[in-house]
């Protein structure tokens, strides 16, 4: 589904992502840590199309994402780290322009947006400007816009941050689901425990290298995932 | 930690000139240096050489009769209107609007301390307009009256008066308009049109200056003494530029427990306004039949929203939507009496009416200019429509597009009007038509252009990228100087080649620019949006 090929990234002198390689597979939840600033967010969003990158290859589904970047970000729905939105349109607005652009038949997004609004009690806000909006439910009307027009690569960026307990769960549950229909999840977190509950593949990266990736079972064998991070960070 | 402040805000206004968001880099020294000359140049040469004609006009003449007071009260009263015209938003969302208030307001500094950095901020703003008209009529008096101790210490003393006054004024204005503001539902049109019966005051004021400085310069001694007579403050505050110490010690204390008073308001509303979520209630989703869109169509309509959303946006760059098919009316009330005479006036440079119709036209569609700063408005929401499967053509297509419609319609209108009133060829009155049109197209995107070579992405007033960007300057002073070419080369040389030529020359012209500039756009432009 997503296939990260020897990516590099370097901003100035610094290299931000050096020869990077990863691929998820649909059905996977694939989670990626690391410490802050080793290099998690300049990889998703050059995997998603916002960065452009020095050297390697991206394909989405088998497209080169920068041969075909419009093909393979319809394909794709990204939930960045901090929620900045459009402040000057309303939640139902915001969904609906996601929808034109998707190009989501009227009857469709209408269906979802109430399936998904009312899942997150979101519901009664739609019509607020997003400028009223809390962070949390910024979060909320991201992960609907996300998943509005059904695609089968979600990547997400520190999605837990910000939303309540019972979001929480409820997105665990939908990548789960979305997974199970045949999708992939490629995200990043800081939060281990739910790495380790909700993955089924994981890749930490240190300083902008893969130090480690593979299924939970071969990362961390008998030991936490917390316990084998910071091992490996620690060398 | 005030000093602090008042730099980060500083910084923010000045930002482009030290930083280039292109490269993600700062400018060499030189750069920084010639950007700053630009601006000295803009506000000393252009804003007060006008200034410094007005003052040269009044001064002699009052001063002769004794009535320097009557100058100076003219002069400061223009400069407060200057200093204050504009900056009643600019106070509203500078002062309570920031993106950063919540972060400041969580730091330990004391709310009094983040008032006042915004509080000088706003004065530095209003004070440097204010003193394009001071300074210079200070020191036309200072040259033609003589420059004793007293005379300059009471016209420094006036310069200070009145710029704190222009504060106070913008700060009294704002205040009221974010009270306004808190409990209106549409407060963007509402604000909208508070400004524009500012502007309207204004233009008001503007156009019936020249009479009314005849008029008073005339009758003088008349006017001198009704002032004198029946407002005696007015006299008095005149009376500081002349060296009066008394007025001016007078008016230093009454200007200070003003300014004190505002500043106790402003100090203790300030939390309640800057953190206040509105007064009006909340509307309750209900489910509604959809259209659906192209996603140029989605892309056209959110840049409308954006446009319509913002006061300041629509105050800075879209005050041509209103003005120009208003000019188009004008025009068929006045068109034919203007037309003859400025046909009278140029009798040897035949064609020079619709010429100089042309460029004013061209002169009115540089009030519009909201492609300008549109990719820098963008800001950090840039990841949503890089991120999204549209190509970076289309989302530039519709910065231009929103515009080429706001000014193109109206510009229709207004051609179609000045194309009817004058007296021409059948293909002068189409090219009158068509020239404003294609000019039209061209400057929007020509805003889109400059907007996406000088980008500012990262700012936490919007008024950074609407009003105080590198992009928003020379798409404006850009368009002035245009016309001022446009107007000048047929004046002086093309008039031989007669206007119908002119006009379709520049016509094709900008034709051809405009479809260079789409295809820029549609190729490199797209590249370098996609790597903001």
């Amino acid at each position: 589904m997503l296939c990260i090929e020897h990516l590099t990234k370097r901003y100035g002198e610094k290299t931000a992502v050096d020869d990077l390689s990863l691929h998820i597979l649909p059905g996977e939840i694939f989670g990626f840590i690391g410490h802050n600033g080793a290099g998690k967010s300049t990889t998703i969003k050059s995997a998603v199309g916002i960065l452009q990158f020095d050297a390697g290859r991206i394909t989405i589904n088998g497209r080169s994402l920068l041969d075909e970047p419009v093909a393979c970000k319809r394909d794709l729905a990204f939930i960045p780290d901090n929620p900045d939105l459009y402040d000057f349109m309303s939640g139902i607005q915001y969904l609906n322009f996601v929808a034109d652009i998707f190009a989501i038949p009227a009857a469709v997004r209408l269906e979802r947006i109430r399936r998904y609004a009312a899942l997150f009690e979101l519901t009664d806000d739609l019509v607020q400007p997003i400028s009223a909006y809390s962070h949390g439910m910024k979060q909320k009307l991201e992960i609907l816009a996300a998943w509005l027009h059904d695609p089968k690569l979600i990547v997400m960026d520190e999605p837990f941050v910000g939303l309540d307990p019972k979001a929480s769960h409820l997105l665990k549950e939908m990548m789960r689901e979305h997974c199970d229909k045949g999708g992939a999840i490629f995200f990043s977190t800081h939060v281990l425990e739910v790495a380790e509950k909700l993955c089924d593949k994981i890749a930490i990266i240190k300083r902008g290298r893969l130090i480690r990736t593979g299924t939970m079972e071969e990362v961390k064998g008998d030991d936490s995932l917390e316990e084998v991070f910071l091992e490996l960070e620690a060398e | 930690m005030l000093g602090v402040l008042v730099k980060k805000q500083l910084a923010e206004v000045f930002k482009s000139y030290f930083y280039d968001a292109k490269k993600n880099r700062m400018r060499s020294k030189w750069a920084i240096a010639a950007w700053f000359l630009f601006f000295f140049v803009i506000m000393v040469g252009f804003l007060g050489g006008i200034f410094t004609a007005l003052s040269l006009q009044l001064c002699g003449g009052l001063t002769a009769i004794g009535m320097g007071w009557l100058y100076f009260l003219l002069m400061s009263g223009i400069a407060i209107l200057l200093g204050a015209f504009g900056s009643v938003f600019n106070t509203y969302s500078g002062l309570y609007l920031s993106k950063d208030n919540e972060l400041l307001l969580s730091l330990p500094i004391p709310v009094r301390t983040i008032v006042a950095a915004r509080l000088i901020n706003v004065y530095l703003m209003g004070a440097m307009y204010a003193a394009t008209v001071l300074l210079p009529a200070l020191i036309v008096y200072w040259a033609v009256a003589g420059a004793t101790a007293a005379r300059v210490i009471c016209g420094l003393a006036l310069l200070l008066i009145a710029t704190v006054m222009v504060l106070l004024l913008s700060c009294l204005l704002g205040w009221v308009v974010a009270r306004i503001s808190l409990k209106l539902k549409n407060r963007s049109f509402i604000t909208v049109l508070i400004s524009l019966l500012f502007v309207g005051g204004y233009y008001f004021f503007y156009f019936k200056a020249n009479s009314f400085i005849t008029t008073m310069l005339l009758n003088a001694d008349v006017y001198g003494e009704k002032i004198r007579g029946s407002a005696f403050g007015l006299y008095l505050f005149g009376r500081i530029g002349e060296g009066d110490w008394l007025a001016a010690a007078l008016f230093t204390v009454v200007t200070a427990l003003l300014a004190a008073l505002v500043w106790h308001i402003l100090q203790r509303s300030f939390l309640s306004v800057a953190t206040a979520g509105g007064s009006t209630s909340k509307p309750r989703y209900t489910e509604k039949a959809v259209k659906e869109k192209t996603a140029f169509g989605a892309l056209l309509a959110k840049e409308f929203g954006r446009f319509t959303a913002s006061p300041n946006y629509m105050l800075n760059c879209g005050l041509g939507v209103l003005l120009i098919p208003a000019c188009g009316v004008l025009l068929l009330l006045k068109g034919r009496s203007v037309t003859g005479m400025i046909g009278e006036v140029f009798a040897s440079r035949p064609g020079c009416a619709a010429v100089l119709l042309a460029a004013m036209l061209f002169l009115l569609l540089s009030m519009n200019d909201m492609a300008a700063p549109s990719v820098s408005l963008e800001g950090k929401s840039l990841w949503i429509p890089q991120s999204m499967p549209v190509e970076p053509k289309t989302v530039l297509r519709a910065k231009t597009a929103v515009q080429v419609i706001l000014s193109g319609l109206p510009m229709l209108f207004a051609s179609v009007c000045a194309a009817l009133v004058i007296d021409a060829s059948l293909s002068v009155r189409m090219l009158l038509v068509a020239a404003p049109l294609a000019y039209a197209v061209f400057s929007a995107l020509f805003g889109t252009f400059i907007g996406l070579r000088m980008p500012v992405l990262s700012w936490t007033n919007e008024l950074a990228p609407i009003k105080q960007s590198a992009a928003v300057a020379i798409a404006l002073f850009g368009s002035w100087a245009f016309c001022t070419v446009f107007a000048g080369l047929y004046l002086f040389i093309a008039y031989r080649i007669g206007a119908a030529l002119y006009l379709l020359s520049w016509t094709l012209l900008l034709a051809a620019a405009a479809l260079l500039l789409l295809r820029w756009l549609d190729t490199k432009g797209s590249a370098a949006f996609a790597a903001l």
